[in-house]
């Protein structure tokens, strides 16, 4: 009965024109922020000339390599990034009926460039095809600290306890990558993953990430409308007559697919997952089906325009990008945890 | 009339025992310290430098970089656990800790913003770090109670705890920006000083360190008896005639300063304040006046064993403490959680 | 003179007011019981009695003089108070905490004084607690640590006891111990006890006073055989009660009721 009217609710608060707005509207917006992203820099490059980079390549003009070789896949890199962090924060948030769910804040980041930092001391010079899975098993890790200690605990998983655990699991975490850092000297490369940057992008990097996002983005479709009725509430879910192990099982996997191509493109960025799903939440409604595609396109834009920002604050150099979405994001959590961690 | 029940005499008993155990554990620890680093001494040649026979090398390496860092990391241990008992009484909280609630990173913002103004690092004024420190671990600890503070509810502890760990993050990112505009050579020194590595191995800052110490220490113990009263939760202390505002803001303001003071010389150690005091509960209960003395006992042999750990065990590279401290502190802070309470 | 009294207090919220307008006179040496639906008060009233709570308007006066210009210390040695929320942190024995009550006598850095040890073991054996003085919190039952907590007011030494629902949590035997414990206080050391009770017969029979509350004001006061009436408690309660003389005090208590008439309507 219950979970009929909330099933009700859901479909009256679903917003499917916006939505579609959003969604159609916003790759056009998000393709137009991608060419202005590519054309301003360190040197700005007009708008004809990224079009002629893109669609008549020539490798002996200057400005078309520098498109070529280090604007477009970045640009790429970051929306791709966004996406996932938004999409891994909308499930996480989903899944969990936790308002506060982030892949930063409960340690899959801090995972995640764990395992790097072991990477780089250990196997250096591995190629990127098999560092992404130390990222995938990273992020894994720290989901399941993170995750053990809520069960284990005594009163369950509260947002705020989960917070407070993701936050020590980070705090270990990254003092073992430190340790690690210092012991090999490898200080200097970790700092590139911690600060957070995506310019570092490569067209290889794109290469190896895209299967893996779009696998990834496909099965979160599928599954989206799972985890609508998993929102609200695992007891109504199951009356409602849904295998709930699988769908966590499944939306974990995601989750951490996600995390984990991005942690390792980007570094351990926090908040882009807390802010979007909120975000898209409020736009379209509470049917995952829309929210997850929604949190897609805004994430990709707010990395897009937050790495643009990073290299405009201060040219030639560049302010770190988990530090610039940090400051947007560090407000918003305050604010959700004032609100005391009701999904809203 | 018999006036103190057996309990009570055992327990002061074991307070006593404490103490002495500790004071030895201190010293042992002390003894070993010593012995460890990058020259290696063999124990009698330290035996005879400390008797003033050594050679100029051992004297050296002994007095002027050896004892001054141990001393430190003992003098900051103490006044993190200290900092960190009080903080835990104020927001009844055991996950308190002058770490966790950002006061760290305050302190680390205000140096920060000292050096990036200061010309040079060779001559910092030692003396002013712990000031700087305070200001801007006060600052933090007024903006963090003000924003967990609601009308009518007053300030919840779990949302003191939550608000520390985000201004803590807003605190860190904004200093990552900042560190752009600083030149290497202070990035170095601010690096390694956010790191926990008790960089000041000289008596210099011993001095800046030490009367912070003896004024406020004192103070906090003679305030054990409010801090009791405080634990029973608002209602009960106020009816018992705590002027509960006041003490707050009081306890507060001498806890900041006991870690500001502390962190201005060792830099950013976390998770002391957090465990010294509940392993000191478990040892000796909930009365402030045993917690406090043997939580600063404990804090500080802590502190001066992370710091050898760090020395000892990836040698010839040496571990900053806060390194230790986290990677022992983190998975008991995780175990606390798991057993609280809301 | 009352030992307590309210005049014309407001208490609340910036926007909510929980009491507008009520004075009330609390009299000395008496049992004074505050009962009322939820939700009415009560327990706003009693806290700001206890000035735990500040007032918006209006003054609770204490023996005469304004309460909330008294030294707080000094207040806590003529009124001892017990919240609904007391919580003991666990590693404390019951000795230790019934120290605590000696805070309001003992200068910040005192040690406990013969006088202090008199009250303390007074109030632990006047509770029963003799044997588990060396107990630690943690290892007590819900009505054990409800003893220690009324031995803890009790070691202040007051001649006025505020208690917020002592009972609650307890078991029928539990409840009757502690109010029994009151009542001999004060009838032998005619103490004024102020209370909140939910139970309408226990609030009866154990008082000299009720006063009845709903919405924030007071709906009747007065001896028990004045308040407990079928009107009064339709009133305050919307219920038809059955009333009848307690074996044990006399006072009028009710042993069964229907919801009225009208209420039952809106609810079927």
């Amino acid at each position: 009965m219950e979970a009929q009217q909330q099933l009700q609710r859901v479909k009256e608060t679903a917003r499917p024109v916006i939505g579609l707005w959003i969604i159609g509207g916003g790759w056009v917006a998000l393709l137009g922020a991608c060419v202005l992203a590519v054309s301003l820099g360190a040197a700005d490059i007009d708008f004809k000339t990224v079009w002629s980079a893109v669609f008549q390549f020539n490798p002996e003009r200057q400005e078309h390599l520098i498109i070529w070789e280090l604007r477009l896949p970045r640009v790429i890199g970051a929306a791709l990034v966004g996406c996932c962090f938004a999409v891994s924060g909308s499930i996480m948030q989903g899944m969990t009926r936790n308002p506060l769910a982030d892949s930063g804040l409960l340690g899959l980041n801090a995972g995640a460039a764990f395992l790097l930092a072991v990477c780089f001391a250990f196997f250096p010079g591995l190629s990127y095809a098999y560092v992404i899975l130390f990222s995938f098993v990273g992020a894994a890790l720290g989901a399941t600290i993170v995750y053990g200690i809520g069960s284990w605990s005594k009163s369950g998983l509260t947002p705020i306890r989960l917070v407070l655990a993701g936050a020590a699991v980070s705090a270990l975490l990254s003092a073992l990558s430190e340790g690690i850092a210092l012991h090999f000297d490898i200080g200097q490369d970790l700092a590139f993953w911690y600060a957070g940057g995506v310019s570092g992008t490569r067209w290889s990097h794109l290469q190896v990430i895209t299967p893996w996002f779009i696998m990834a983005m496909i099965v979160a479709m599928i599954l989206s409308r799972s985890i609508t009725i998993l929102s609200l509430g695992e007891e109504v879910a199951i009356g409602l007559g849904e295998k709930t192990g699988r769908v966590k099982l499944i939306g974990a996997v995601v989750v951490l697919v996600l995390a984990g191509a991005a942690v390792s493109v980007v570094g351990a960025v926090s908040f882009v997952g807390l802010i979007v799903p909120h975000l898209s939440r409020k736009l379209v409604g509470y049917d995952y089906r829309w929210i997850i595609p929604a949190s897609a396109v805004l994430g990709a834009w707010l990395v897009v325009l937050a790495d643009l920002a990073a290299r405009l604050i201060n040219p030639p150099y560049e302010t770190p990008i988990g530090a610039l979405i940090a400051l947007l994001g560090v407000p918003f959590f305050l604010y959700m945890a004032r609100k005391g961690g009701k999904l809203s | 009339m018999i006036y103190q029940t057996e309990g009570q005499l055992k327990k002061k008993r074991r307070f006593r025992t404490l103490v002495l155990l500790l004071f030895v554990g201190i010293i042992i620890t002390f003894l070993f310290s010593l012995n460890v680093g990058y020259i290696r001494m063999h124990p009698r040649e330290i035996l005879l430098t400390l008797w003033g026979q050594g050679t100029y090398e051992q004297s050296l390496t002994l007095f002027q970089f050896r004892l001054p860092r141990m001393v430190i990391a003992l003098l900051v241990g103490a006044g993190l656990s200290v900092s960190g008992t009080v903080l835990q009484g104020i927001v009844r909280n055991p996950l308190a800790d002058p770490g966790i609630i950002g006061i760290n990173s305050g302190a680390g913002l205000a140096v920060m913003l000292f050096l990036s103004f200061y010309a040079g690092t060779s001559n910092v004024p030692v003396l002013v770090l712990p000031f700087l420190a305070f200001i801007g671990a006060g600052g933090t600890a007024v903006l963090i109670y003000a924003l967990s503070y609601k009308r009518h509810e007053g300030v919840h502890p779990i949302r003191i705890v939550l608000t520390g760990v985000a201004v803590a993050a807003g605190i860190s990112s904004l200093m990552i920006v900042l560190t752009l505009r600083l030149d290497p050579d202070k990035y170095q020194f601010l690096a390694t000083w956010l790191a926990g590595s008790i960089w000041g191995s000289n008596w210099k800052f011993v001095h800046a360190l030490w009367p912070w110490l003896v004024l406020l220490t004192p103070y906090v113990y003679w305030k054990s008896s409010v801090l009791n009263v405080m634990n029973l939760g608002d209602e009960t202390a106020i009816g018992l005639g705590t002027d509960l505002e006041k003490e707050r803001r009081m306890l507060l303001a001498a806890a900041t300063a006991l870690a500001a003071a502390s962190v201005s010389v060792s830099g950013g150690i976390g998770f002391i304040g957090l465990i010294a005091p509940h392993m000191t509960r478990r040892l000796i209960g909930d009365r402030h006046e045993y917690v406090i003395p043997i939580a600063a006992l404990v804090g500080a042999i802590l502190l001066l064993l992370a710091d050898t750990i760090g020395r000892w065990i990836m040698q010839p590279s040496s571990i900053p403490a806060g390194i230790v401290v986290a990677v022992i502190g983190a998975p008991y802070f995780l175990y606390l959680l798991a057993r609280i309470k809301d | 003179m009352g030992a307590l009294e309210a005049k014309k207090i407001h208490v609340g919220y910036s926007q909510h007011l929980i009491i507008e307008d009520l004075s009330i006179t609390i009299p000395a040496q008496k049992i004074t019981t505050i009962i009322g639906p939820n939700g009415c008060g009560k327990s706003t009233l009693i806290k700001t009695l206890a000035r735990i709570l500040k007032t918006k308007a209006g003054t609770v006066y204490l023996d005469g003089k304004e309460i909330h210009n008294l030294d707080t210390r000094e207040v806590a040695r003529k009124m001892a108070v017990l919240p609904q929320t007391a919580q003991a942190p666990g590693g404390l024995t019951v000795f230790e905490l019934v120290s605590y009550g000696r805070f309001p006598h003992r200068s910040s850095m005192g040690m406990l004084k013969a006088e202090d040890y008199d009250y303390i073991h007074w109030a632990i054996e006047v509770t029963g607690l003799g044997d588990l003085k060396d107990r630690s919190i943690s290892a007590l039952s819900g009505g054990q640590r409800q003893r220690v907590w009324i031995a803890v007011a009790l070691a202040q030494g007051t001649d006025i006891l505020v208690l917020d629902e002592p009972t609650t949590y307890l078991d029928l035997a539990h409840q009757l111990e502690i109010l029994l414990l009151l009542e001999r206080l004060n009838k032998a050391e005619n103490r004024t006890i102020v209370m909140v009770l939910h139970d309408l017969n226990h609030a009866s029979r154990f008082s000299d006073y009720l006063i009845a509350m709903k919405d924030g004001k007071v709906i009747k006061e007065g001896t028990p055989s004045d308040v407990m009436t079928c009107e009064v408690l339709r009133e305050v309660f919307n219920i038809d009660a059955q009333l009848a003389p307690c074996p044990f005090s006399a006072h009028p208590i009710c042993f069964s009721y229907q919801l009225c008439k009208d209420v039952e309507y809106v609810y079927r």
